[in-house]
C-alpha cells in the first residue's frame, strides 16, 4: 500500500472521472440518487454538489491516513469518515438551504452509502497521494453532477418544459404547443432517460477501450 | 496484558478517528442548530401569514403538550390592534404516497375557514401534487367550519360545504377533505374549553 511508485498522470485521473470512467455512465455506480434526485435540476445540482464535497474531504482524509490503516478494519474508517462529513454536508443543507433540504429528503443523508465515495476511497484514496486523490476526488465529483445535472435536464425539460425553472418550451398550459409530461418527473421518467442515455453513450464507446488514470475499479 | 495491547495496537486509529468526527459533528451541530431550528419555525410562520395576511403576530394559545388527539400547537392570530384575526394549527393524515401535512386557518369564531397551505406532501407529480394549486385551495377559503363533503363533477357549492376533487387525484382530495373533517371538529371543542370562542 505504501509508497507511490508508479508515475500517475495527473490530467488523466481528472479526466477520467469526468468521461472515461464516469461513475454515473460508466461505472453505473450511485445509482439510487441518480434515479431519485433528477426530476429537475436545482435538486440534482444540489446533491452534485454535496457529493462533491463529501468525496473530496473523505478522499483526502483517507489518502492522508492511507499507511496507518489496518487492512481489516480500513472498510470500518472509510464509513466512519464518510458518515461524518455526509453528516456535515447535510446540516448545511438544512441550514442553509431548507426548501431544497425539504425537496431531497433522505436523499442528502443517503450519500453514505453512495458507493461512488466508497469505492474512490478503496480504489484511489488508499493507495494514492494526497494530490492524486484530490484530483480524482474533484474529477469523479464533477463526473457524477455532470451526469445528473444532463439527466436532469432531459427530464425537466420534458416534464415542464424549463430547465433550471427557466422556460424553454411553450407549455400547453401558457397557450403553447408543448404538453408537458407529467410521467417524466415520477420514477418512470428516470429509467427510461437514464436506460437511453446509456444506450446512447454505449454506442459511442463501442469500440474504445478506455485507459484508467488511477489505479481503479477495472 | 498482551491481548489489551493487541487490540490496543489494530483500532487506536479507529478510537482516535472516532473522537475527532464526534468533536466535529458536535461543533458543526452547535454552529447550524439555531439557524436549522429559525428556519422550521419560520416556515410555518410564513405560512400562517400567508393564509392570515392582516395577522401581525402569533401565538401559541394551546401547546401540543396539553392535546389528547391528533392536532398539533393551536396559534392565535391577532393584528396590529391585538383584536383575533383567527386561529392555524397544523393537521396531517394520510395521503396516497406518503403523510400530507397542512397548516390549517379558521376565523376568529370558527365559523368559517380561512384555508390552507401544504406544509409537506409527497403525492403524484402532474395529479396529487396539484393539491398546492391556488384554484383548489380557493375552495376552501370561506367554507364552513361543518363537515366538508367531496364532489367529483358538475359544480361545487361553497356555501354547502362542497369541494370539488381533483380531477385523477381523488385519493389526494379525499386526504385533504378528511385532515379538515377529522380535526375542525376536535378544534372548535377544543378552542370552547378554552374559553377562546363562544
Amino acid at each position: 500500500m505504501a509508497g507511490d511508485v508508479k508515475e500517475i498522470n495527473l490530467g488523466r485521473t481528472f479526466t477520467a472521472g469526468i468521461w472515461d470512467q464516469n461513475p454515473v455512465f460508466r461505472l453505473l455506480l450511485g445509482m439510487c440518487p441518480t434515479l431519485a434526485v433528477t426530476a429537475s435540476v436545482k435538486p440534482a445540482l444540489t446533491m452534485g454538489l454535496c457529493v462533491t464535497f463529501v468525496l473530496i474531504c473523505s478522499n483526502i482524509v483517507v489518502s492522508l491516513m492511507r499507511n496507518l490503516l489496518k487492512p481489516h478494519l480500513r472498510i470500518l474508517m472509510f464509513t466512519l469518515t464518510i458518515a461524518t462529513f455526509v453528516t456535515i454536508a447535510d446540516m448545511f443543507v438544512r441550514a442553509y438551504a431548507p426548501q431544497m433540504s425539504k425537496e431531497l429528503g433522505p436523499y442528502v443523508p443517503l450519500i453514505i452509502v453512495n458507493c461512488i465515495i466508497i469505492g474512490r476511497a478503496e480504489a484511489c484514496a488508499s493507495k494514492n497521494n494526497l494530490i492524486v486523490s484530490i484530483t480524482d476526488g474533484l474529477g469523479m465529483s464533477i463526473g457524477f453532477t455532470f451526469a445528473l445535472c444532463i439527466l436532469a435536464s432531459v427530464r425537466e425539460l420534458l416534464a415542464t418544459g424549463a430547465i433550471f425553472e427557466y422556460p424553454i418550451l411553450n407549455t400547453a398550459g401558457e397557450g403553447g404547443w408543448f404538453t408537458p409530461w407529467a410521467a417524466m418527473s415520477m420514477p418512470v421518467g428516470a429509467f427510461i432517460t437514464l436506460g437511453l442515455l446509456l444506450g446512447l453513450i454505449n454506442v459511442t464507446k463501442k469500440n474504445r477501450t478506455s485507459k484508467a488514470g488511477c489505479h481503479g475499479l477495472r | 496484558m498482551r491481548r489489551v495491547k493487541h487490540f490496543i495496537e489494530q483500532s487506536w486509529l479507529l478510537i482516535a478517528a472516532a473522537f475527532c468526527c464526534g468533536l466535529l459533528l458536535a461543533l458543526t451541530n452547535a454552529a447550524l442548530k439555531p439557524k436549522i431550528q429559525k428556519n422550521e419555525i419560520g416556515e410555518m410562520y410564513d405560512k400562517m401569514k400567508g393564509l392570515m395576511p392582516q395577522a401581525d403576530k402569533f401565538e401559541k394559545v394551546i401547546p401540543q403538550a396539553e392535546i389528547a388527539g391528533n392536532i398539533t400547537d393551536v396559534y392565535e392570530a391577532k393584528d396590529d390592534k391585538q383584536q383575533a384575526v383567527g386561529f392555524a394549527f397544523v393537521g396531517t393524515g394520510s395521503g396516497f404516497a406518503d403523510k400530507i401535512k397542512l397548516v390549517i386557518a379558521v376565523d376568529k369564531d370558527c365559523n368559517k375557514l380561512l384555508g390552507f397551505e401544504v406544509l409537506f406532501s409527497n403525492e403524484t407529480p402532474g395529479f396529487g401534487s396539484r393539491i398546492t394549486e391556488d384554484w383548489f385551495r380557493q375552495q376552501f377559503v370561506g367554507a364552513p367550519t361543518g363537515t366538508l363533503e367531496l364532489v367529483k363533477s358538475g359544480r361545487a357549492d361553497k356555501e354547502k360545504d362542497q369541494i370539488l376533487a381533483l380531477t385523477g387525484a381523488t385519493v389526494s382530495s379525499t386526504a385533504v377533505v378528511n385532515i379538515f373533517n377529522n380535526h375542525i371538529g376536535e378544534l372548535k371543542k377544543l378552542l370552547k374549553e378554552k374559553g377562546l370562542i363562544k
